[in-house]
């Protein structure tokens, strides 16, 4: 194996991995503030990725305002989830919380799947850049895949100055650290759960249209987030910038995995890893959860 | 969730199979006069298989409160026990038993992680298990065939092959009644009270002198067990086994019966089954009235099984059997 292979391998797990870490962003960003566990992450990804296709194809709008519309729809969308279903009946319970989410997921995916138009062929977002790519040295890496690591970094710079600078920001963070002292020192709380979701939703959207140029946009697209778990554990669950770097070590892993293991091994490691880590640290991981009330 | 409902689980559970019994009695008597008496005894079979892995749920989710994601993996387990013994013309009681022994082993080793973990971090270790033993049934080709699947044959018991609707039916409900009776006892016994005591809250339950460990493994070992017996069963109506039947989704469609049906309660099982079995024949039946090519039948299914969810979590988060 050259340098050359190991240097592509790398890039293309580590642009796997940030759409893994964006989901289990998101994910890990409405566990902390609201305490609810959403399974429906992946279907929000995936209804993002059709927005986007559906206000760039039938609307005919341009690219870049179909990206930036569609994702401030997603946005929207889950704020208005959590305004309308989820704020009703979400508490402490883990169940009810994953069972609604994975019902509010159920009925996204099958109103999409129903959809002829939308299930019956595999589509594409035209990106400007897909299919290209340039030379480094000797190995030649996808633009796409550039694009989606350098499109995660800027994010993760804008979701850092959103958490460190801004009021609503820090009111988020004091929501997540502790809510009933956050609510002493004037933070509304119920608005801060709308904003939670509203985020969660977005950069799932985001991961959507990012992962759309790598695989199609179809209905089940969405099981993509189920690597989001083990990335959000691998975090260590409760910490934002774990959950991305978990996703990019997931990523870099399942890549290296699919170049040296036999075949089927790749799909397995992800969730082998999360067991390990699972076993050998739940102190240090499950003292977070046990926090919670 | 007081502690006072979760006491009288086990009381509620010995009036409720009569109205149950006879709702039952009623719709398969309209289902039989509507759809004809074969395909509506098929059918039940298949209710009556469900609610066997439904109990298997409502014992590890119900009554000892943990919430587990990889219920499906251990159906598979059995149903793959027993096709494979079934193939090598391992006697039906015989190979039934070694189906149950093996996804209750299953069952045993996925509650493991439970000694250490728990809530969401022990949900997520029972997920990476499905995942795993999904992919084992896929590349372990040599035993299983990967992914194109085993044919079962038909279950022969002694010199009785059922290979019949009602045959089945019977099989499949003689096996439901026992593991009925079983949960019952289960249900009423200090183990039970020792499962709701964790369910409520383990670290009182441990200070009342329950061993926790023990209660959540037994759980598993005992919901394995009923999983693989419903397996087994599943193998041989559908006739024939390949690894994406038992995939995560099977494990969310389990939750989802006992959620719907009522998680608290054993009856909670029959009544998700029904609706599980129910449901997308009802929407296929719907969906052939509507014009040809207005929208994809399985998307319109997906749906309504979420709404119902949905519908469910928010109006009766007890589920159809629970109480107001």
């Amino acid at each position: 194996m050259s340098a050359e292979t190991l240097i592509q391998v790398l890039a293309s797990g580590v642009a796997t991995g940030c759409v893994y870490g964006l989901v289990a962003l998101s994910f890990v960003l409405i566990y902390k503030a609201t305490g609810a566990v959403s399974f429906m992450q992946g279907e929000l990804l995936m209804l993002g990725a059709f927005a986007v296709l559906a206000l760039h194809e039938a609307a005919g709008l341009p690219l870049a305002a179909a990206v930036v519309l569609g994702v401030a729809a997603m946005a929207a969308f889950g704020a208005l989830l959590e305004r309308t279903v989820l704020r009703r009946t979400l508490g402490p319970g883990h169940l009810t919380a994953l069972l609604l989410t994975f019902g509010l997921g159920m009925v996204m995916r099958g109103a999409v799947g129903a959809v002829p138009a939308a299930s019956h062929a595999m589509h594409r977002l035209p990106l400007p850049f897909a299919g290209a790519s340039v030379q480094l040295g000797g190995a030649a890496l996808a633009v796409e895949h550039l694009a989606v690591i350098a499109a995660t970094a800027l994010l993760a710079g804008a979701l850092t100055l959103f958490f460190r600078r801004t009021r609503a920001g820090l009111a988020l963070r004091a929501c997540s650290e502790n809510a009933g002292v956050a609510a002493l020192m004037g933070v509304s709380v119920p608005r801060m759960h709308t904003l939670a979701w509203a985020l969660g939703a977005g950069l799932a959207a985001v991961a959507g249209v990012l992962l759309a140029p790598v695989t199609f946009v179809h209905p089940n697209m969405g099981l993509v987030a189920l690597k989001a778990f083990p990335a959000a554990v691998l975090g260590g669950m409760t910490s934002l910038p774990g959950a991305l770097a978990g996703g990019v070590f997931l990523g870099v892993v399942e890549a290296l995995a699919g170049l040296a293991l036999p075949e089927g091994a790749k799909d397995v490691v992800p969730y082998l890893l999360m067991l390990a880590v699972l076993l050998l640290f739940p102190g240090g991981f499950a003292a977070g959860l046990r926090g919670r009330p | 969730m007081s502690a006072v409902a979760g006491g009288r689980d086990g009381a509620r559970d010995t009036r409720r199979p009569f109205a149950v019994a006879a709702a039952l009695a009623v719709l398969g008597a309209l289902a039989g006069w509507a759809l004809g008496a074969d395909y509506a005894l098929a059918q039940a079979a298949f209710v009556a298989t469900w609610a066997i892995a439904g109990l298997g749920v409502i014992l590890v989710v119900g009554q000892c409160g943990q919430v587990s994601l990889g219920q499906g993996a251990l159906l598979g387990l059995g149903a793959y026990a027993q096709a494979l013994l079934a193939l090598r013309g391992v006697p039906a009681p015989l190979s039934l038993a070694a189906a149950v022994a093996l996804a209750a082993a299953g069952g045993w080793l996925a509650s493991l992680p439970a000694r250490r973990l728990g809530g969401l971090y022990f949900a997520m270790s029972t997920l990476a298990f499905a995942l795993v033993v999904e992919e084992a049934l896929v590349r372990w080709e040599s035993l299983t065939r990967g992914a194109a699947g085993l044919a079962v044959p038909s279950l022969a018991l002694g010199g009785w092959v059922a290979d019949t609707s009602p045959a089945q039916a019977l099989v499949a409900g003689v096996a439901l009644a026992l593991a009925w009776l079983a949960c019952r006892r289960w249900v009423a016994s200090r183990l039970g009270r020792a499962w709701r005591a964790v369910r409520e809250d383990e670290v009182a339950a441990a200070a009342a002198g329950i061993d926790v460990a023990r209660a959540k493994t037994l759980a598993f070992v005992l919901g394995g067990g009923l999983s693989g017996l419903a397996g087994a069963l599943y193998a041989h109506w559908i006739g024939f086994v390949s690894p994406e039947q038992f995939g995560l989704m099977l494990s969310f469609e389990l939750l989802m019966l006992a959620f719907i049906g009522g998680a608290r309660q054993l009856a909670g099982a029959l009544w998700g089954a029904l609706v599980v079995v129910a449901l997308p024949q009802a929407v296929s039946l719907a969906v052939e009235r509507l014009p040809p090519g207005l929208a994809g039948a399985a998307g319109i299914e997906t749906a309504l099984f979420g709404g119902v969810l949905v519908v469910l979590v928010l109006l009766r988060p007890g589920g159809l059997a629970g109480s107001r």
